[in-house]
């Protein structure tokens, strides 16, 4: 298990156990993660899993794809740190990561 | 026996129900609630002998899970039943990744911050349409309002010229009035031509509109075609009219039966958005159709290759097992689940417009006319079938 806290668009920070191999974006959705939509349910059809991971943690994760860096250009709120959570794979390096969620997703 | 030709041998008598897509005498006046009762009277997924036979599904995590599986449940077909030579819609009808490249190349036009961009057009639309009926103190609210907005919102959207704007709306009403198959196709056909026009008019002279940056796509490393962008054009047209009317007439129906919900919402605007929410849960309008692509067992059922499948979207957001109570409108519901624009790689790539469109047409509305009823004695008729829509809606309000 790998321990995630995600910061709400409220501001409340929600720890949970994530599995390794599941995507950050289906953690966040089995926990009902407030400001979480994903939509399309994580096949780069729409931008609506957005969040933001500091420098810490993105460093470890692999690069982004083109196909997301092309769909996050449609995403509200974009930021250096931004990502779409349907494209990051848990692994145990992410253990203790913090993961902010973006005002809204439109 | 008659129904032994429609039911395939490998299909259990217990996941056969006799239900009638194009018109079932079990839908009554209230549609979504009659839809509803599927939940407590047929399986989860059953086989229907009707319409050449077709599989159904009913429940919101069983429909999620058929359309996030292109693998195995095509769109390359959607029609009910099954005709020879389907209509090619793109992106709609492609499966991924073939679909991608398209998608790709429209969702700049219906990102977030280009819908929100839009905005004060689409309210001045919105109030024109609501101030031509105000003074009357009533209207039908399907001819006159949720049929018309739609089709300003498009033409601004794809840039259509302002002296074509009667000619479109007219081909427009002809086309959604059309009842006869050979109506329907001749009328979509005009439609096509008038934007087949515009697609060659900006070839040679582009401006800053939607249809001049349809022609400069490009679809991998190809330069996209007129075939393909007209039917771009087709299915943007499609799925931008019938829904955002049909869904706003539904919710305007509901609305107008509850006084305490309209003064509420006079009272408290920052609630609409929740209201919209919770319209869309309530009564979605689009059906999607599935095509088997291999045999295999799913949800306790044999799927064999080539059956066709419905997706019931707006039986997603009546699930019991998802949102308690279904039946009842609730614009205070800590969660709201519906499944109105699909999901997958063919989630409706309009929703944000979508939202944006009936959010601003209600706001606008309920400032204008904060109480408003059904004419006394109208009962409500509904089309149905992969797309269902409200015939018509009398509304009166004191002047």
């Amino acid at each position: 298990m790998v321990r995630i806290t995600f910061i709400t668009p409220g501001g409340d920070a929600i720890q949970v156990n994530a599995n390794v191999g599941d995507s950050l974006m289906e953690v966040a959705v089995k926990h009902d993660v407030a400001g979480m939509v994903a939509a399309c349910g994580g096949c780069l059809a729409c931008a609506t899993c957005h969040v933001y991971i500091d420098d810490q943690w993105r460093k470890k994760l692999e690069v982004q794809s083109d196909p997301e860096i092309e769909m996050l250009e449609y995403a509200s709120h974009i930021e250096a740190d931004s990502r779409l959570s349907c494209q990051i794979v848990i692994g145990a390096s992410m253990d203790g990561a913090i993961v902010r969620m973006p005002p809204s997703q439109d | 026996m008659l129904k032994a030709r429609t039911v395939p041998d490998h299909i259990p008598e217990s996941l056969v129900f006799d239900f009638d897509i194009y018109g079932d005498d079990r839908l009554g006046e209230d549609l979504h609630q009659s839809y509803e009762a599927l939940h407590q009277d047929a399986p989860d997924v059953f086989w229907t002998p009707r319409n050449g036979g077709h599989w159904m599904i009913t429940r919101y995590d069983d429909i999620m899970d058929v359309v996030r599986d292109p693998a195995h449940f095509s769109v390359r077909e959607m029609q009910i039943p099954r005709v020879e030579d389907p209509p090619l819609f793109i992106p709609l009808s492609l499966d991924p990744p073939d679909n991608f490249p398209y998608r790709q190349a429209l969702m700049p036009f219906f990102a977030p911050k280009t819908i929100r961009a839009m905005e004060p057009k689409i309210r001045s639309f919105a109030v024109d349409i609501i101030e031509a009926v105000l003074e009357r103190g009533e209207c039908d609210f399907v001819d006159e309002v949720s049929s018309q907005f739609p089709v300003s919102v498009f033409m601004e959207l794809m840039g259509m010229p302002l002296d074509h704007l009667r000619e479109f709306r007219t081909q427009a009403d002809a086309y959604f009035e059309s009842r006869s198959d050979e109506d329907v196709a001749a009328n979509f056909g005009k439609i096509v031509g008038i934007m087949t026009e515009l697609i060659e008019a900006r070839r040679t002279d582009p401006k800053d509109d939607l249809i001049s940056k349809m022609v400069q796509m490009k679809i991998g490393e190809n330069d996209v075609s007129l075939g393909e962008l007209q039917s771009i054009c087709s299915i943007l047209f499609l799925g931008g009219m019938d829904t955002v009317t049909n869904v706003s007439s539904y919710l305007f129906r509901h609305l107008a039966s509850d006084a305490k919900l309209q003064a509420r919402l006079a009272a408290e605007p920052a609630k609409i958005p929740a209201f919209i929410e919770e319209g869309l849960r309530s009564f979605g309008v689009v059906n999607t159709p599935r095509l088997v692509t291999q045999d295999f067992e799913r949800f306790g059922a044999p799927f064999r290759e080539g059956e066709m499948v419905l997706c019931m979207l707006p039986l997603g957001g009546r699930d019991g097992r998802k949102n308690e109570n279904p039946n009842a409108f609730d614009i205070d519901r800590e969660k709201i689940d519906h499944v109105t624009f699909s999901s997958g790689p063919h989630l409706c790539l309009g929703h944000v417009l979508a939202r944006l469109e009936m959010r601003i047409l209600t706001e606008e509305w309920v400032k204008r006319i904060p109480s408003f009823r059904v004419k006394p004695g109208v009962k409500a008729r509904s089309r149905v079938g992969t797309v269902m829509a409200l015939e018509d809606l009398p509304l009166e309000w004191d002047k």
